[in-house]
């Protein structure tokens, strides 16, 4: 339910408030600062972003042109903060239709046309300012806004209660044992003093919880101390997508705060693109403070592992041609490029670039808070067209990626485009590629 | 939004093929969907063990199970669940089983 009394997913029942809609606008005007007015006067309409736009390139709809959506923040720009007479229409019902529809479901805040705008507009975070406000008037599209809510309620964002956490950490680490044949392996939860502090996504746990033995595998071959919290293991903020830095805000801080109470010195974070980009980099928006809390990427400590000597690898044991897909968040808006490539270099034998790739890769589709809502599902597997060609190129049979949303994605584009490959993640190369004396 | 229809009765999907209205699921639109969305041209009684389980799980909390209490309850292993459904347990064997979208990265 929104603010309004209404279920978001039923826009044509909407009720126009125009009060409710000049506060939004006023909300949307304290988002505001020089970087982004500056955007709404920089762009020149030369229209090179329409091509670099895998909306666009699909679907060819003027709509999904990058200028355009900008045009339209730009729209929400000018009716903030020109004068507002009471009782008159700011924002018609077709305005906030077209608005949900493209600043929520024609973008995947993916950044491709940022790097390709000739006059270095922040295409992409304006669209997330927009997108607050959507949130202000309770438009967040179904899946996305209840995801959301359940980690706000719950502590994560697949609402795993405490004690099925316990229990799964128990059963992984029983299977591990036996995989190791060492009874004393052990994947630690709440050790006081532990250097790392390692975060997971929740569908590992709920899941896909093969990535969690593989970390845990590489952990153990490499000594670290390591701990779970029990509390605070959820590497997602989906408030990067809905656009509320609030929200956002505070689910970083509980991974700050579990850092802290469990006397860690670092927070390593699992394979996922928008936590590290909020984690690493969105959190010091969001709670204006200083880098005095290290976050790194499990990709930044394997690299760390194998050139230390802490870890062996034998690329023999990954024999299959192996491609990989760089997640947007990690890779062009997170700047970790090379990590997983000199990771996979040492775990695999045959390992094969798609093209393009590194920061001029195309996202995967299921960016930008996509994969959660349905309302856009047939759009989202459309788009994913392009990396679906992408991979059928390389004709490699494995796709690595570091991202468990983009695997998501890439589970679907598989099914859907029959690309008969299998989809892993980079932890689970290395720990089948693990040397151990 | 789409409809499928079986033995005269009209279903709706939602837009990722999960149904819009849990409480219509029976054996047979578990027969339907599991064709429709796995290929599985037939349900075998290890198909049944995951897919009771999880209705069951669902009708009493209103909530997906974790794989692990799939893998116990079922004493099959992990691995044997992705190979009965190919697209795991959330799009797969909770598809089946007739139960909402899970939140999160899914």
């Amino acid at each position: 339910m929104n603010q309004l009394g209404i279920k978001s997913e039923e826009s044509s029942a909407f009720e126009f408030d125009q009060e409710k809609i000049n506060q939004a606008l006023d909300f949307f005007r304290s988002k505001l600062d020089s970087e982004l007015v500056t955007a709404f006067s920089t762009c020149v309409h030369c229209g090179l972003c329409a091509e670099t736009c895998h909306y666009y390139l699909v679907d060819r709809e003027p709509r999904s042109t990058p200028a355009y959506k900008l045009s339209l923040v730009k729209k929400l720009f000018q009716r903030a903060t020109s004068s507002r007479e009471n009782g008159q229409e700011v924002l018609s019902r077709a305005e906030i239709e077209e608005l949900v529809d493209v600043i929520f479901g024609r973008c995947s805040l993916c950044g491709r046309c940022f790097l390709n705008c000739t006059m270095g507009i922040n295409i992409t975070r304006a669209i997330r300012v927009a997108r607050g406000m959507l949130a202000y008037l309770g438009l967040v599209p179904d899946g996305l806004a209840s995801t959301v809510q359940t980690a706000v309620a719950k502590g994560n964002n697949m609402g795993i209660a405490k004690e099925d956490w316990l229990e799964t950490v128990e059963w992984l680490e029983e299977e591990l044992r036996a995989e190791l044949n060492d009874p004393e392996v052990r994947l630690p939860v709440d050790e006081k003093g532990a250097r790392v502090l390692y975060t997971i996504n929740p569908r590992e746990a709920m899941f896909f919880p093969m990535s969690i033995t593989a970390a845990g595998k590489i952990f153990y071959a490499a000594g670290e101390k390591w701990t779970f919290s029990s509390e605070n293991f959820d590497v997602t903020n989906y408030g990067l997508y809905s656009g509320e830095d609030d929200i956002a805000g505070e689910l970083s801080a509980r991974l700050i705060r579990a850092k802290e109470q469990l006397g860690c010195e670092e927070i390593i974070l699992a394979e996922c693109g928008h936590g590290y980009n909020s984690n690493r980099w969105e959190v010091f928006d969001w709670l204006r403070q200083q880098q005095s809390h290290p976050v790194r990427s499990i990709l930044e400590l394997i690299v760390e592992y194998i050139q230390k000597g802490k870890i062996k690898l034998d690329p023999g044991r990954n024999s299959e041609p192996v491609t990989l897909h760089d997640p947007c968040n990690l890779v062009r808006l997170g700047g970790l490029i090379e990590e997983q490539r000199y990771i996979l270099q040492r775990a695999v034998a045959d390992f094969r670039e798609m093209s393009p790739n590194r920061e001029k890769n195309f996202c995967c589709g299921g960016g930008g808070g996509q994969l959660a809502m349905t309302r856009f599902a047939e759009r989202r597997l459309k788009v994913g067209q392009i990396k679906a060609d992408q991979i059928r190129q390389t004709k490699a049979t494995i796709v690595a990626t570091p991202c468990h949303n983009c695997i998501d994605q890439l589970m679907e584009l598989n099914k859907h485009y029959q690309l008969k490959v299998k989809i892993k993640t980079i932890t689970e190369l290395v720990a089948e590629a693990l040397v151990f004396d | 939004m789409r409809e499928i229809e079986i033995k005269g009765k009209k279903i709706k999907l939602n837009e990722e093929g999960f149904l819009v209205n849990p409480e219509e699921w029976d054996e047979e639109v578990a027969r339907e969907l599991a064709q429709l969305e796995e290929g599985i041209t037939e349900l075998t009684e290890d198909h049944w063990a995951v897919i009771n389980y999880i209705r069951n799980y669902y009708l009493e909390k209103n909530l997906a199970p974790m794989v692990r209490k799939i893998c116990q309850t079922t004493g099959f292993p992990l691995k044997y669940i992705f190979e009965l459904f190919p697209s795991g347990p959330a799009k797969g064997a909770c598809k089946v089983a007739g139960l909402p979208k899970p939140d999160g990265c899914v």
